[in-house]
């Protein structure tokens, strides 16, 4: 018998391929990583439910107890199969008001036609993301809430998205944000500013351990929930080690250099001018309007974020601890510590901060308060939080005999009053313009009926024909499902 | 390359029903029970394809496996590596894929794990679940050779592949609405193949979606539920799957494999390896055997056109002993292509 031999390999050569082989083969490669490592996951996670299973079914549990574990559990396993294999569409869900907008997103309570859950779901528009360089922020946000289990950061359900958009599926938080608390109540007394301080700490700190920096804590990214509780929500500027955060990685994948160079920073500071001096106390509530139209604008504020950020030096976990500071100032004081005219102005305050940070006379606060803001508003290096993360706060005296473990269970002190789960009443909705769907584009890609249409849209790849390969490839692995500890 | 499956291995091993059985690298028995006798090895075994037909049942019918006996009767035990390869009748010089230098993968660790059923999940659910994975992982790779450029060429055309080929030795036909074996170009075969899998997955009557059908698996010790068996139980009976569920999945895997086998055979190198995609493949394709046959999808026969491969992967490792693929290979044949690429 002769022996074998194997066909040589010859050079790689994918120059010989056209432009959409090429942007193709970048697609299948992203998508064949996303499967193999959302797979494993999903795999990882299952296998710990199992083992938790047995465990229970190893104990004392009587029979029918026995029993209920066993079909809870398939039940629980197999709904979540079926959610997976369903391909998510705006279409399954119903406009009942919209509730929210900021920069890029806007935010829509919607009714899950199928079961009649109700949902907060945000739109992102692709075209946008990628114009305006703004992709590492769609895939930090997604990541960050999809990486967490916290009870302080807002449950996302759901990731999907199609030719226009990507969608986030959140749980609806009926309570408002923390700017409508303070454009009701103007200023908070010491007690409740120390329930939502140590609350903010506890939600930063379970950013901070998944990596996270959020980098725009402010209060509309405070949301409340039905108890008054609070839960940090748009983790659309968070920053994580990952590569994929990274801005040059989604130049790389589009090959296209230049596409976000002349973006409107979302952080940047001289565009149009909102004129209002808070000069005195009358005007500070028209100043706060004008905050929330402003959040509303493609403006934003940079009231809340540290300096060394907006000098695009290095920074780190503290600049939360930063905006933190001027938060608790904002809620004993009644405005932002550099709120002035302009965002411009604003920005100037903040660089130049151990000349203009100060507080005013005609307001009493007690010591600690002021020493915790202190030590918050300060340089990097010595800021509270630096060394220690959120212990060295919880530490600070201000906090004396809080019970940081207990929080969520204590009676927060603005409680909504909702006449029913689709209460809009702590949402700003006629400042919002309203109508069935989303703004623009919006509406289901249809799928083609050619081979690459896959059937049930996951992995980000079930766009249809008219969708060019770069508003496909950077948003790979977008999508996601999580499983749902409570069934029924 | 990294192990995403470190700390979930544990599990499957030991697990399997499979594990510590004799085993030889051939097995003596075809799967449908009958005693494999030596014969001839076919020239080429054509199977064909009816799915233009609507109706389910039909075209399950239709759709037998290949009526050529298994390559695999043609092996005895004795037989040496060389002697099962040459029995395959493989071009010369050997195709690329099955050069172990390029058989490797994007991941290691232990695939079952992703394919392991959860225990308490009925059969019929976890069917539907590993077909919709599956198949939206092959168009993906797909999608590459089809699509056109600009100028309107595909890198899979008419001319390229005018026959739906698995190698020299293999080739699939479609059926006309006369039940007529007909020769189309690949990536019409395809073509139509996709739209038949996908009318089936997204009807909610063969794969249902809604939450409110769902059920759990029978546990034995666990006797809530009493077990039936008989004609009138079929997989996914009581998550509500219909009767033909599970001959349907059965016809995806069976095409899914021809369609795999397709890219393996006309263009693993053109473009897959030019691209840089051969281990996405490797990975994708090795993790679709293992299901497939795990759950009962794919039998020896209808394995044939990639045999080889699996016989490299059960010997370099990526097919763990205690699974079905691993069943199905001939590892001597395997550890021969070892040998041959300087791997053992
Ligand atoms: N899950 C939610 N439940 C209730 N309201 C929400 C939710 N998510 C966002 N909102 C509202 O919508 C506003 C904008 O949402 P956000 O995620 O901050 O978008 P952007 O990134 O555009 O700032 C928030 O300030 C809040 O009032
Ligand atoms: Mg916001």
């Amino acid at each position: 018998m002769n022996s074998f031999e194997f066909a040589a390999a010859p050079l790689r050569c994918p120059e010989a391929y056209g432009p959409n082989a090429n942007l193709n083969q970048k697609r299948c490669y992203q998508l064949a990583q996303e499967f193999f490592k959302g797979g494993a996951r999903r795999a990882r996670e299952r296998h710990g439910r199992e083992q938790e299973l047995i465990r229970r079914l190893e104990g004392p549990a009587s029979q029918p107890m026995r029993e209920q574990l066993w079909a809870y559990e398939g039940l629980s396993e197999s709904k979540y199969l079926r959610f997976l294999r369903t391909k998510e569409e705006l279409s399954n869900y119903t406009t009942i008001k919209t509730i929210g907008k900021g920069y890029f997103g806007e935010v829509k309570l919607v009714r899950k036609k199928q079961d009649g859950g109700v949902y907060a779901l945000k739109r992102l528009v692709k075209t946008e993301m990628v114009s305006t360089g703004q992709l590492p922020r769609v895939r930090a946000e997604r990541d960050a809430m999809a990486e967490s289990e916290s009870v302080w950061v807002v449950k996302l359900h759901t990731t999907f998205q199609d030719s226009t958009s990507l969608y986030l599926l959140m749980e609806f938080l009926p309570g408002g944000d923390l700017m409508g608390l303070l454009i009701k109540y103007q200023i908070f007394s010491e007690d409740i500013t120390r329930f939502y301080a140590a609350e903010m700490i506890m939600a930063i700190e379970a950013i901070h351990s998944l990596g996270f920096v959020h980098r725009d804590i402010k209060p509309d990214n405070i949301l409340l929930d039905q108890y008054g509780h609070i839960k940090l929500a748009d983790f659309g500027l968070s920053k994580s080690s990952r590569k994929d955060h990274d801005s040059s990685y989604y130049r790389e994948l589009l090959q296209r250099p230049g596409s976000s160079s002349q973006a409107p920073n979302r952080n940047s500071v001289n565009i149009d001018e909102i004129s209002l001096t808070v000069s005195n106390r009358a005007q500070i509530n028209t100043w706060r309007q004008c905050r929330r139209l402003m959040a509303h604008s493609t403006v934003g504020t940079p009231d809340y974020i540290a300096p060394e950020l907006l000098a695009g030096q290095g920074y780190s976990f503290e600049i939360d601890w930063w905006s933190l500071g001027t938060i608790i100032y904002e809620c004993l004081v009644g405005w932002a510590p550099f709120a002035s005219d302009n965002p411009t102005d604003t920005y100037t305050k903040i660089i130049n901060w151990p000349q203009t940070f100060f507080f005013p006379d005609d307001i009493r606060l007690h010591p600690t308060a002021i020493n915790l803001i202190q030590s918050l508003i300060r340089n990097p290096e010595a800021r509270l939080g630096r060394v220690a993360g959120a212990a060295e706060l919880k530490a600070h005296p201000f906090f004396a005999g809080v019970d940081f473990t207990s929080l969520r269970r204590i009676s927060a002190p603005f409680r909504p009053h909702l006449a029913s789960d689709t209460d809009t009443s702590c949402f700003p909705v006629d400042e919002l313009p309203q109508g069935e769907g989303f703004g623009n584009g919006g509406g289901g890609g249809g799928d083609g009926d050619r081979p690459p249409a896959t059937a049930a849209g996951g992995g980000g790849g079930g766009e249809g024909g008219l969708v060019t390969p770069d508003m496909v490839l950077p948003f790979i692995g977008y999508t996601f499902k999580r499983f749902e500890k409570s069934f029924m | 390359m990294s192990n995403i499956f470190s700390g979930i291995n544990a599990r499957l091993r030991g697990t399997s029903s499979k594990a510590g059985s004799a085993r030889s690298p051939i097995s003596p028995i075809s799967d449908d029970g009958r005693l494999n006798t030596p014969g001839a090895v076919p020239r080429k075994s054509k199977s064909s394809a009816n799915l233009s037909s609507s109706s389910a049942s039909l075209s399950s019918r239709v759709l037998p496996l290949p009526a050529s006996p298994a390559l695999s009767q043609t092996i005895s035990m004795t037989s040496t590596g060389d002697e099962i390869l040459h029995s395959y009748r493989l071009p010369t010089p050997l195709p690329m894929w099955l050069n172990p230098a390029h058989a490797k993968h994007i991941v290691k660790g232990n695939f079952m794990t992703l394919s392991a059923r959860p225990k308490s999940v009925d059969q019929g659910e976890w069917v539907a679940h590993q077909v919709v994975e599956h198949y939206r992982n092959l168009w993906n790779f797909v999608q590459v050779v089809y699509e056109n450029e600009a100028d309107g060429k595909s890198i899979c055309t008419a001319t390229t592949c005018p026959r739906m080929s698995a190698g020299p030795n293999h080739s699939y036909t479609w059926l006309n609405a006369r039940f007529e074996p007909i020769e189309l170009p690949a990536i019409e075969y395809i073509a139509l193949m996709q739209r038949w899998i996908s009318g089936k997955v997204d009807d909610t009557k063969m794969f249902p979606t809604d939450a409110a059908g769902i059920s759990f698996s029978h546990h034995p010790n666990i006797a809530n539920t009493a077990l039936l068996s008989g004609p009138d139980e079929w997989v996914g009976k009581r998550s509500g799957f219909p009767k033909e569920f599970h001959s349907i999945c059965q016809t995806i895997f069976l095409q899914m494999f021809r369609v795999y086998s397709h890219l393996y055979w006309a263009h693993f190198v053109e473009p897959f390896y030019h691209l840089n995609l051969e281990k996405q493949l490797n990975s994708c394709f090795s993790h679709f055997l293992l299901t497939a046959t795990a759950l009962d999808m794919l039998k020896p026969p209808a394995l044939e056109p990639m045999q080889p491969l699996l016989d490299l992967w059960a010997a370099n490792g990526t097919f763990p002993p205690e699974s079905k693929a691993y069943e199905y290979a001939n590892v001597k044949a395997g550890t021969r292509l070892l040998q041959l690429g300087g791997m053992s």
